[in-house]
Parts: structure tokens; C-alpha cells; sequence
């Protein structure tokens, strides 16, 4: 009895030892998915860039898009203080609009990038913090820096995220490197009028574990997760009953 | 209680920086003369007091040097000196405009006795080159007549009659005109009124009198006004040797902060808020304090905080010769539920707190901040950034997606600018969306529009804005913007500004 209340007891209290292998992330996309050895590495550091300043807010979209589908749900923003003037600051309605609950986010703004990397590093050794996004504006960090990242991610098993404003420059030493940039929405067949859409294009330049890919994706309310979005018009017109013809 | 009067304050505090073989004296304008305001040592050998026309001392001896007063740099040095005294007692509170009054009931014996208190104290400030008259006694109004009154001495408490009986009546801190008023009816020293009928002395002078007699006296209490507020839970170490290395005094958070703990423990409560002082050899107080996001007790967090604390002030620690002493204390505390080891999400509420605490140690307790949903339809003001220490719970965001689904509202940016920027824009009038705008020097070309959404600015305050009719939009390479046109057409016609058209935010 004494011994069952002793178990009871070890099972409830999480004793802390090594952490299991940090799971895959899967983006429910079968292409990306298969491109990227069944889904993102949690427990590494990813790079995203945006493909040119204006197109920030999509790369954040996407960033974001991705905290959405990790399990555990509390995600730091860490900033700079002059990316908060340039592009603006996330908003907690548009936030809550792609379907993450504004109160899970802590956002962290810095006033140099030595302390943007400090508080991005001591939030991904948190283990009680699920997803880190680090945005930093124009320039380079060292390797030293992203090594430093991408080894305090595996320890604690957090999904880091660098968010940059330029495409980088130097080769990449992150698990991932994405270049993202909006896309125009195409109308639906349909309809006369263009219905706005959150489109995105994703270019992978680089993986670890597998090919480089680009795709077109659409971040989907409803299902919470980014869907594969190619033309919406078929190439060819439907079939339509010919019955009143006669065959041949 | 201790009175201390720092005679030469104005005088001291010149000399400190400006080195004069000349006698000093200080002067200032009253009215259309420039009179002294105080002088040295030296000037008062040679005849000089506060009061004589300077024309007059000059006369008398051309050599003098002077100064023009400045009673803002007098005021901060009597604080300095008064944060110097907190190492005594925290109960310090300043005597305008050159004393200071110290409560050191209670406080003697840390010291080893009230006389090698004294002896500190009046080393220390021989030391700054201070001129000082310093007396104790048992009440405030006996100690600052001794002080002030060529009495300085250590008095027992109960000696406040003998102190007081021959000094004169100005002793009692009394305006000039009621002493002047006494003078004339011949009342000149306080043993001459302390046994007088006290009705007639009231209704002739004013109670203010009898008031401050039977303060100096003891018969009523008077309050000292500490300068800064007592903390509740307080702990304290001096050194032999002063300490100067950072790992030094880290450790002796740490033990101060195990000191602490069980004094919360004892009543239940948490720190949220700590103050590290620390003393150095030469006088000068540096006071380092921290936040927490819940009540802490543990010594180790506490040490954490500090760390982070001292790493951003980095160059502003400066040590000097070393601190010999250090007082940790809790400035705010509260109530703190008993600790829960391990048991399911306590472990990851309490580990988040602390690397928010730590975040906002190092950086700043406004950098690290949480969103808090705000009943207002006016964008910028519909959420409210707070530092992440201060916000609890939910924060009002359950409210908004309840009200997001009722009004099944339009989809709003993911960024939003601080300000809206101002674009130039080509609609159609009067309500159509823009089908080209030029925002920070490029053009964009609108192929998709949604909206418009009115939002109306603040109608039932005159500086409410206009009503804002705000389109989501999407330009040619798939750049989408939240933009709004500021007023209506049809208010032209009422003498409104002609719209104008804004952007506010960018969506994903």
C-alpha cells in the first residue's frame, strides 16, 4: 500500500533527467513534411528570413504559424527595439486572428542584439517555454552565436526561431533556413472578386536532413495549420453531361 | 534620538571642491541687498556672522572669498549625508535645512553602546571634513535645542528639563515673532515659562507654545517623519574587511537572503520587491533593486535576481574602496501560499516566473511584457502592454474572443504600427477603397480590397478624432495592408479637413 502510494507519487512528481529526444513537428503538409524527414526538429534552431523588410509580417505569420502547431504553447518574442518602429508591434487581435491566445505570449523588446541573443538563448533553456521567436533586423549574427542557440535548444527541447528582416548572407549553420515572402491571392473560380487570403511562398534553401523545396502555402483558420494552396482554377473546364449525344 | 547640525553645510560643501587658503563666506540676495548667508569657521573668527550686508564685510576685510548660495546642491548633500546615516537607522528623516534627526532607539546596541555610536558617527563625518554639533537626548525638541544651543553631549533620557531649563526660548524652534513676543514681556529663557499658568501663555501666544514644550519635554510624543519608508523585513552584515569583488556580494545576498527567509516563513510571506544597499568606505550608498512576478523566498532565487541585476549595471557598480556593509530588504511583501514540490504544473508556472523575473532583472522590468485586452474598439487602444511581472490570469482576452465571435469582427494586422503613418492614396470618392497609395516612398497597386469597416473615433470627447473607415487590402505582390481614410466627404460640406488616408498595420 505503502509502496503503490510511492509509485503513485514518483509518476506524479516529474523528476527531472534527461529529456527524451525532442519530437518532430509535423506541418500536416505530406510534401514538406517528407522534404524535412516527417516534420520540423523541436530542439533546434531554424532560420527564417524574410525575402525583403516589407515582407516581415508574412515571415512572422509564418513564424507564428508554426508556434500554433507545436503542443506546448508558450511562445517569447523577442525583439529589437528598432524592428518595433519599423514594422510595427504584434498586435493581440491579429495574433488571436491566426489562432494563438495572446495571453501565452511574452514578448521580450531589447535595445542592442547582444541582448537580444542573451534573452533568446536564456528563453530557449527554459523548458517550460514551448516555441522562442527571435527577431532581429538587417545583419549577421557569428556561428558562434547560432551554435550557442542551436545546443541550448537541444538541451531544453524548445523550437527556436531566428526571424530575420534580409535574406542572410553567410551559410547557414541551422538545422532549416526558409526564405519567406508573401504571395498574391488568386481568385476563386467562382467568385468575381479576389477574396484576401494569408498566402505566403516558402522557399527551404537549406535542410539538414534532406532536399531544398518551395511551396506556396495559406495559413487556414478553421484547422489552425498551413495548407498547401496551388492554383485554385483547373487547368481544365469540368466535365459537363453530354448525354444528349450519341456515341459513335 | 540624535539630532546632528551640520553648522558649516553650505561652507563644507564648497570647500569640498574648492580649495582656498581664504576665509569662505556664502551669500545670497534677500530684498535688494547681498547679505552673508553663512560663513566658516575662519570667517567667524574674524568677526563675520550670517546677516551683515556684504558691502559691509567686505569693507571690513577685503581678502574673503565668496560664493553664491545654491540651496538645491546644500539639499542634496544633506541627503547623501542623511542616506549615510540609513547605516544607523533606518528612521532618518532631514531637518531642514542643515540637520538631520535620527531615531536610534532600539539601534545603540548594534554598535556596542550609544557613546561608541556617537563616536562612529562623529569619526566618520570629522572624516568628510564636516563642522558638526551632534547631542542625544530623549526626545526630538531637547536633542535639537542641545544641538543647536552649545550643549552637545549624550543626555539620559529624563534629563530633558535639565538640557532645556537655561536655553533661550528660540531653542524651542518657535517663529521669531512669538519669541520677540515673549522677549517682551520679559520672558527670555525656557525655565521662565515651563512653570508658568498655561491658560493665560495659550490665549496670549497661540498654543504653538505649550505645544513644543511639552514636546521637548516629553509630555507629548513627537513623530519623526522618516525619509524613506521602513521596510517591513529587514536583514544587515558589516564587515571587518570591506568587500569589493561581485561573487563577494552575491554571497552575502545569499546569506542575508537565508536570514530573511525565515522571518517571511514565520508570518507566510513572499518578497516581491527586494533592496540591496550597500555602503561603501567613503559615504556613498548604492541601492539595487529587484521585482518579482510572485512572491518569492527562497535564498537561491533571490541570489538569481541579483545576479542578473548586477550584469546590467555592469560599469555602474563601481565599489570604490569596498563596502562595509550591506543591507538586504523587503521592500513590498505578500502573502505566499507554502511551497509545492513537484507536483504537475507548478513546476512550469514557477520555472516561467523565474525566467521572467530574470529577464526583467536584466533588462528592465518594461521590456518583458505581457498583452492586456482593453474595452476599446479604437485599435491602438484595444490592448494595453504591461510589464509581464504585473499582469495575472487571463488578462481579458477570453472577453475579446467572446466578443470577436458575437460581432464576428473582421480580421485585424499582425503588426501594428505605434502611430498610423500618413500614405497618399487614389480612391473613389466618396466611400470607394484606394486603388494606388504611396507608402514610405513606394508605390503600391491595390487588386484587392475588403471593408470598409467604420470605426467611429471617440464621439463623446471633444479630442475624439474622426471616424475611421479602415480596408484591409492587398497590392500586386501579395503585400496586404490595413488602411483607413480619417473623416467622411459628406463632413466637407460642415467645414471638416478634407480625408485623409492612413496606414495602420500589415497583415501576414
Amino acid at each position: 500500500m505503502d509502496e503503490q502510494l510511492r509509485q503513485r507519487l514518483m509518476s506524479l512528481q516529474r523528476i527531472p533527467g534527461p529529456v527524451e529526444r525532442p519530437g518532430l513537428l509535423p506541418l500536416g503538409i505530406p510534401a514538406i513534411d517528407k522534404v524535412l524527414g516527417g516534420g520540423l526538429m523541436r530542439g533546434a534552431l531554424h532560420e527564417i528570413a524574410a525575402a525583403g523588410e516589407i515582407h516581415l509580417p508574412a515571415a512572422a505569420g509564418f513564424a507564428l504559424g508554426l508556434a500554433v502547431c507545436t503542443p506546448s504553447p508558450r511562445l517569447f518574442w523577442i525583439t529589437e527595439d528598432m524592428g518595433l518602429a519599423e514594422s510595427g508591434a504584434p498586435h493581440g487581435a491579429g495574433i488571436d486572428a491566426f489562432g494563438f491566445a495572446p495571453e501565452r505570449l511574452v514578448m521580450v523588446s531589447t535595445a542592442h542584439r547582444r541582448d537580444m541573443l542573451w534573452a533568446m538563448e536564456e528563453a530557449v533553456r527554459c523548458r517550460a517555454v514551448g516555441t522562442v521567436i527571435g527577431e532581429m533586423r538587417a545583419g549577421d549574427i557569428g556561428t558562434v552565436a547560432v551554435r550557442r542557440l542551436s545546443l541550448a535548444a537541444a538541451e531544453s527541447g524548445t523550437l527556436a526561431l531566428l526571424l530575420r528582416a534580409t535574406p542572410p548572407t553567410d551559410a547557414s549553420t541551422a538545422a532549416t533556413r526558409w526564405i519567406v515572402g508573401t504571395a498574391p491571392s488568386i481568385p476563386e473560380r467562382e467568385q468575381s472578386e479576389r477574396e484576401i487570403r494569408s498566402r505566403l511562398t516558402a522557399h527551404l534553401v537549406r535542410n539538414r536532413h534532406g532536399p531544398a523545396g518551395s511551396w506556396i502555402l495559406e495559413w487556414s483558420d478553421n484547422d489552425e495549420r498551413f495548407i498547401l494552396a496551388t492554383h485554385a482554377q483547373p487547368v481544365a473546364a469540368p466535365a459537363f453531361n453530354r448525354s444528349h449525344r450519341q456515341v459513335a | 534620538m540624535l539630532s546632528l547640525w551640520l553648522r558649516r553645510l553650505s561652507t563644507d560643501r564648497i570647500a569640498r571642491s574648492h580649495n582656498s587658503a581664504a576665509p569662505l563666506v556664502v551669500t545670497g540676495r534677500r530684498g535688494n541687498a547681498e547679505i552673508l548667508v553663512a560663513v566658516d569657521d575662519a570667517a567667524e573668527r574674524l568677526g563675520l556672522s550670517p546677516g551683515l550686508a556684504l558691502a559691509q564685510a567686505r569693507a571690513m576685510h577685503p581678502g574673503i572669498d565668496t560664493m553664491p548660495e545654491d540651496a538645491e546642491a546644500d539639499a542634496t548633500l544633506l541627503e547623501s549625508v542623511a542616506d549615510w546615516c540609513l547605516r544607523y537607522t533606518p528612521l532618518v528623516a532631514c531637518d531642514a535645512p542643515d540637520g538631520l534627526l535620527l531615531d536610534i532607539s532600539g539601534c545603540a546596541h548594534l554598535y556596542g553602546g550609544e557613546r561608541e555610536l556617537v563616536a562612529d558617527l562623529s569619526g566618520r563625518l570629522e572624516n568628510a571634513g564636516f563642522g558638526y554639533s551632534l547631542a542625544v537626548a530623549g526626545t526630538i525638541g531637547a536633542a535639537w535645542a542641545a544641538a543647536h544651543y552649545d550643549k552637545p553631549a549624550s543626555h539620559a533620557c529624563g534629563e530633558e528639563r535639565a538640557i532645556l531649563e537655561s536655553l533661550p526660548l528660540s531653542a524651542l524652534r518657535l517663529p521669531t515673532t512669538t519669541v520677540a513676543g515673549l522677549a517682551r514681556v520679559g520672558l527670555k529663557r525656557i525655565g521662565d515659562i515651563i512653570d508658568l499658568p498655561r491658560a493665560p501663555l495659550t490665549a496670549r501666544f497661540g498654543s504653538d507654545v505649550l505645544r513644543q514644550l511639552d514636546r521637548a519635554l516629553g509630555h507629548e510624543h513627537e513623530p519623526l517623519t522618516p525619509r524613506l519608508p521602513v521596510a517591513p523585513y529587514v536583514a544587515e552584515q558589516r564587515f571587518a574587511e570591506p568587500i569589493a569583488r561581485e561573487e563577494d556580494v552575491l554571497a552575502i545576498t545569499r546569506r542575508l537572503a537565508r536570514r530573511l527567509q525565515f522571518a517571511l516563513e514565520r508570518r507566510g510571506d513572499g518578497a516581491r520587491r527586494i533592496e540591496l544597499a550597500l555602503f561603501r568606505t567613503d559615504g556613498v550608498v548604492r541601492r539595487i533593486a529587484a521585482g518579482t512576478s510572485r512572491p518569492l523566498r527562497d535564498p537561491d532565487d533571490i541570489r538569481e535576481l541579483f545576479v542578473e541585476r548586477l550584469a546590467a549595471l555592469a560599469d555602474a557598480f563601481d565599489p570604490g574602496f569596498g563596502f562595509d556593509m550591506a543591507r538586504l530588504s523587503v521592500v513590498v511583501a505578500e502573502p505566499c501560499p507554502p511551497e509545492q514540490i513537484g507536483i504537475g504544473g507548478g513546476e512550469d508556472a514557477s520555472e516561467l516566473c523565474r525566467l521572467v523575473d530574470r529577464l526583467s532583472a536584466r533588462l528592465g522590468a518594461r521590456r518583458v511584457r505581457r498583452l492586456v485586452a482593453q474595452d476599446s474598439h479604437i485599435p491602438e487602444l484595444a490592448e494595453a502592454v504591461l510589464p509581464a511581472q504585473a499582469v495575472n490570469g487571463d488578462a481579458g482576452w477570453d472577453g475579446f474572443r467572446q466578443y470577436r465571435e458575437e460581432t464576428k469582427l473582421p480580421p485585424r494586422p499582425l503588426r501594428l504600427l505605434a502611430r498610423p503613418e500618413p500614405i497618399e492614396a487614389v480612391a473613389e470618392v466618396p466611400d470607394g477603397p484606394p486603388l494606388r497609395f504611396r507608402w514610405r516612398r513606394a508605390l503600391h497597386e491595390v487588386i484587392a480590397a475588403e471593408g470598409p469597416e467604420r470605426i467611429e473615433g471617440a464621439w463623446w470627447s471633444e479630442h475624439g478624432g474622426p471616424a475611421r473607415d479602415y480596408f484591409r487590402v492587398e497590392d500586386k505582390s501579395g503585400l496586404r495592408f490595413w488602411l483607413f481614410r480619417s473623416g467622411l466627404y459628406r463632413d466637407l460640406a460642415q467645414g471638416a479637413g478634407a480625408p485623409t488616408w492612413f496606414l495602420h498595420g500589415t497583415f501576414a
